[in-house]
């Protein structure tokens, strides 16, 4: 009976840390992937081409390679190893953060762009200053912005390669449902990996759930 | 209150000069009409009072400052553009950016809103208006504002023939009771003769006439000033010169024209032959009584009023 409610805490703790994890890696893709996207689908620069077809690339990124240039990194004897980073919660954040921030941009850059490119000068003129103006536009993309969400979110808790490489799978530190469920597979029980599965599954549909009642509410 | 002084005014676009104003005043509770062509940078030169565009050499000032605070500003866009909210919301934005006092905001929106006949719309959503009902909430946006400084990009554009006559009217009205100095960008010679104090005629980025109204239409110098306040130019004696609008009579008179008759045209109130005398197209208004000629013959009309060109600068 104890042993039963030792599992269930482990794969509650499990639950959370994916959530926390893919939660704060998402968060931070936001605050650092809207204002570039917003910057690059409103101003014309050299080199944006080019730009974009590096955010295009970043969209399809293989995790398993990012996890592999972070662990590189962060990895003892790496160039940022002194920081101890390697096989915690922090390197996958920082991880699924790389993965998330290309996502963000591009829909952000798309959503901004569908707006009349004649808003901002509106705002301006109405005496909006930048961080209005900014806020104001984020009101009027909040659609596509909130997509940007939940496709950043959807792609990082349910990837395995870079949290595999770079968090090491450790069972009480940084374990996820992602990984939990190769190793359960690997050690044949395939019930219990089912079941975290179907765990990873309901995490990701309560979430999408609610951005989607966020932004159909918002729906202009 | 504010007087604009424009000082060599150079704006460009992909190394070509789209905007050069040697020097512009604009006075202080006046309304200046800005006429000219498409593409002659009316548009661009509004933006560029209003800080949006970036300048390759000049100056701006007003009331002798390099920079208009943007509260003092209240600007007419040629497009419509709204937040994906109500009327009244939108209305509110700049107010509320201004931090005016709820009531006021309330009270302010409400009286614009009446006075361009648009108070039926204020729940409405701003995005999903006709094109006409999105000119008024345009304008009426802007008219809240109660600024200092009024620019009116080609504001009565699109709209139906009730709307335009009501605002034709109200307008001028509505600009006097705040006192503003209004720059109003048209097309339209009787937008600008009706509304103005004063005229600057712009033609491919350069002024070519500024100042009172009376004497630019009565007596614009040079071709560009004529064709934009709707002359015809014609070549008497080797001489260029400018026969005012609607000023064509049939018959025999001092400064005589044959007009070759290209077609009728009947709209009920009133008939017009459109024809040309010698390559240049003219259209002559019959008076009453008077017959229609019958088309490909040539006619004798006569200006009763004209003048001489001066060469363009």
């Amino acid at each position: 009976m104890g042993e039963l409610f030792a599992v269930e805490a482990t794969t509650a703790a499990i639950v959370l840390r994916s959530l926390v994890v893919s939660g704060l890696a998402t968060l931070l893709a936001v605050l650092v992937g809207v204002p570039i996207g917003y910057a690059i689908a409103r101003r014309q620069f050299r080199g944006r081409t080019l730009l974009l077809g590096l955010i295009n690339t970043g969209l399809g990124m293989p995790p398993v390679v990012v996890g592999l240039v972070v662990w590189v990194l962060l990895v003892r004897s790496g160039p940022f190893g002194d920081l101890g980073l390697i096989y915690t919660p922090a390197a996958m954040v920082l991880a699924q953060f790389l993965l998330a921030t290309p996502m963000v941009i591009g829909f952000t850059i798309a959503s901004v762009q569908a707006l009349s490119p004649r808003l901002a000068d509106l705002l301006t003129v109405l005496g909006a200053g930048r961080v209005r103006t900014l806020w104001l536009m984020a009101m009027e993309a909040r659609l596509g912005l909130l997509v940007a969400i939940m496709a950043a979110f959807g792609a990082i808790v349910s990837e395995v390669g870079a949290s595999m490489i770079v968090g090491g799978n450790l069972e009480r530190s940084t374990r996820v449902l992602t990984t939990a469920i190769v190793t359960e597979t690997s050690r044949g029980e395939v019930e219990r990996a089912l079941a975290l599965g179907l765990m990873l599954l309901g995490l990701s549909f309560s979430v999408n759930l609610t951005l989607t009642i966020i932004q159909q509410r918002a729906r202009p | 209150m504010t007087d604009v002084l424009l000082e060599n005014l150079r704006v460009e676009r992909e190394r070509r000069p789209v905007l050069n104003v040697e020097l512009l005043v604009l006075r202080s509770r006046r309304t200046t009409a800005i006429l000219g062509p498409n593409g002659s940078g009316k548009t661009t030169l509004l933006r560029a009072i209003a800080g949006l565009e970036r300048l390759h050499s000049g100056r701006i000032s007003f009331d002798g400052a390099a920079s208009i605070d943007k509260r003092d500003l209240a600007y007419v866009f040629q497009e419509q553009v709204f937040l994906r909210q109500s009327v009244r919301r939108n209305l509110e934005l700049g107010l509320r950016l201004r931090a005016v006092h709820n009531q006021q905001i309330r009270e302010r929106v409400e009286e614009a809103a009446r006075s361009i006949g648009i108070f039926h719309l204020l729940d409405r959503r701003a995005d999903r208006l006709s094109g006409g009902e999105a000119r008024r909430v345009n304008l009426a946006r802007a008219l809240c504002l109660r600024a200092p400084l009024v620019l009116l990009d080609e504001p009565l554009e699109g709209l139906d023939v009730q709307a335009y006559a009501h605002l034709m009217d109200e307008l001028p009205r509505i600009l006097d009771a705040f006192e503003a100095t209004t720059l109003l960008v048209t097309h339209s010679r009787d937008e600008a003769l009706r509304f103005a104090d004063d005229l600057v005629v712009l033609v491919n980025g350069r002024i070519y006439a500024a100042g009172d109204k009376h004497e630019i239409a009565t007596n614009p110098r040079f071709s560009e000033v004529s064709e934009a306040l709707g002359y015809t130019i014609l070549t008497v004696a080797g001489r260029r010169c400018a026969v005012p609008p609607n000023a064509f009579r049939v018959g025999a008179g001092q400064v005589q024209f044959l007009m070759q008759v290209e077609a009728i045209i009947d709209s009920v109130d009133a008939k017009e032959i459109v024809g040309r005398i010698d390559d240049v197209r003219v259209r002559v208004r019959l008076e009453d009584g008077q017959e229609a000629p019958t088309t490909g013959n040539r006619i004798a009309v006569y200006a009763p009023r004209l003048h001489e060109l001066e060469t363009s600068p």
